[in-house]
């Protein structure tokens, strides 16, 4: 951990930022919400450099940029809660999971836990989205060129999301617009009426959709989610896993689609790694890790401070919001070396694109398995000499979720 | 308190308090054992804190439920015959003494 001393959480020396009491937290000045969607990672690179907590007056938030605050964070959820009563997400999606703490956090969550388990990942879900794959690529492959953004990350995320939910009759377009809606409500801080009325119209739509699967899974139970939370041992009633099945789509579709379109780039990017990569064919976990290491699909999400607390040498005040910038955290030079450089053969070191601690992300394995061992890797694999297209440059855009907003490739045919 | 043993894979032993009622892993992390990251925090659900347990002492420790059973099995870690995610495992009195080795990676 070089010179950093562990956080505190009393009044006590802070070694990294060398002060001897808690200091209010910096305001940063003249950030523009423009100015972070289009690269936030030199802007939190200034701000961890003064202070792992700033005051960012365009966010109405105060920024937690380090590593270990984050740590901190997410092992102290008692201090640093989830639950927020002005929480924009719980008037849109009702109260999910993502906003409960503690004992009902964990039992909804177990609710769930059968469809994401590892073992049923790989034996039963990696069958389904390696045909996924396969037949988009197959659409494709004779063209010799395309945009990896619409014609495989999004629908491949959504198809697979589809059959995870268990939901039936439902067009990818459908889910991934579902998605975008609910994610528009939810950051909709503004208050425009026509966003809530999107995000109210997806989710009487989703509504419907899961009301056309419950009756099927009651009667037969599979391996999707639906089904594990209709047979969950904490019975779950119809509210909770209409919330619930709507985190997922605002928050799982997302996150795929965007780590396999990073991943992608950044092999394309570094042609001496994407030859080892594919002469290897043991490094496409390496990858997938590197790649939501370097941009996390989930740049930030929030918390709020319960009880007045120092972090990081920075006094938090009962009610402070927090915006926990994790893709920042990614790039802590004090944990990271180079970290702004692409590197899939950087030491093996935990990062935090996962997130950490009880909400530590469920999907995570399937993520490993859909994008690091299946999606990219058979990218590269079928489409010969795949390059990034010369004329057409892919542009990065985000800073709450960030991700390729388009990904155009040429290969040989 | 009970003394329990974390050895690391390089041989080196470091021997540690654990608080009564806490996880083994939450013990690890208190006293600043390296080998033990639980990115989750005792979710059960990163793999991330992967310990070979003695086998002579795996009836003292809980039965293993059906999520870590299957957790186990994508450890970064060879999973052996005393592999456990350390926090599913409380501290106990019956623990004194007892040598718990920690893996290559996690």
């Amino acid at each position: 951990m070089g010179n950093r001393m562990p956080v505190c959480t009393q009044l006590v020396q802070s070694g990294r930022y060398g002060k001897l009491m808690a200091i209010a937290v910096p305001t940063q000045d003249g950030i523009s919400l423009d100015a972070l969607y289009e690269d936030p990672f030199p802007i939190f690179r200034q701000m961890s450099e003064k202070s792992p907590v700033t005051w960012v007056p365009s966010t109405n938030l105060n920024l937690v940029t380090g590593f270990e605050e984050i740590m901190e964070i997410e092992r102290n959820s008692s201090i640093y809660t989830s639950t927020n009563p002005t929480s924009l997400m719980n008037q849109v999606l009702g109260r999910s999971l993502m906003r409960k703490d503690g004992e009902p956090h964990a039992l909804e969550r177990k609710a769930i836990e059968p469809s994401f388990r590892p073992g049923v990942v790989k034996n039963h879900w990696s069958p389904i989205f390696a045909a996924i794959a396969d037949q988009l690529i197959t659409g494709f492959e004779k063209d010799g060129s395309t945009d990896l953004f619409q014609n495989f990350a999004a629908p491949m995320a959504s198809l697979s999301l589809i059959e995870m939910l268990g939901f039936k009759d439902v067009a990818w377009q459908d889910i991934a617009c579902w998605s975008q809606s609910l994610m528009d409500a939810m950051s909709n801080y503004g208050g425009s009426g026509d966003a809530r009325q999107r995000g109210r119209d997806a989710s009487a739509a989703i509504d419907a959709a899961i009301d056309a699967v419950v009756p099927i899974y009651q009667i037969t139970p599979n391996p999707s989610i639906i089904s594990s939370m209709l047979h969950a041992e904490s019975a779950q009633s119809i509210e909770q896993i209409r919330s619930n099945v709507k985190v997922i789509i605002g928050g799982g579709l997302n996150e795929p689609r965007d780590s396999i379109l990073t991943a992608t780039y950044g092999l394309l990017s570094n042609p001496q790694q994407q030859a080892k990569a594919i002469e290897s064919g043991a490094l496409w976990g390496a990858v997938f890790e590197e790649a939501i290491r370097w941009v996390a699909p989930i740049c930030m999400y929030p918390r709020r401070v319960d009880s007045d607390v120092v972090l990081g040498g920075v006094q938090l005040r009962e009610g402070d919001q927090l915006g926990v910038c994790v893709a920042a955290a990614n790039r802590d030079p004090s944990r990271f070396e180079q970290p702004d450089e692409f590197n899939i053969f950087r030491k093996k070191q935990s990062h935090l694109g996962f997130g950490a601690g009880p909400h530590f992300c469920a999907g995570t394995w399937v993520a490993r398995q859909m994008v690091g061992a299946i999606a990219v890797p058979q990218l590269f694999a079928r489409l010969k000499d795949l390059r990034l297209d010369e004329d057409k440059k892919a542009k990065f855009g985000g800073w709450v979720f960030r991700g390729p907003l388009n990904l155009p490739v040429q290969w040989t045919v | 308190m009970p003394r329990i043993i974390f050895v690391h894979p390089d041989g080196r032993r470091q021997e540690v308090e654990a608080g009564l009622g806490k996880s083994v892993m939450e013990t690890a992390l208190d006293q600043g054992v390296e080998g033990i990251i639980a990115e989750c925090n005792g979710s059960a659900a990163c793999a991330t804190c992967h310990a070979y347990f003695d086998e002579s002492s795996l009836d003292l420790l809980p039965p293993i439920s059906e999520h870590e059973e299957d957790m186990l099995d994508f450890a970064a870690s060879q999973r052996l015959q005393g592999s456990r995610l350390s926090c599913q495992i409380t501290v106990t009195d019956a623990m004194e003494g007892m040598c718990i080795q920690l893996p290559e990676s996690q």
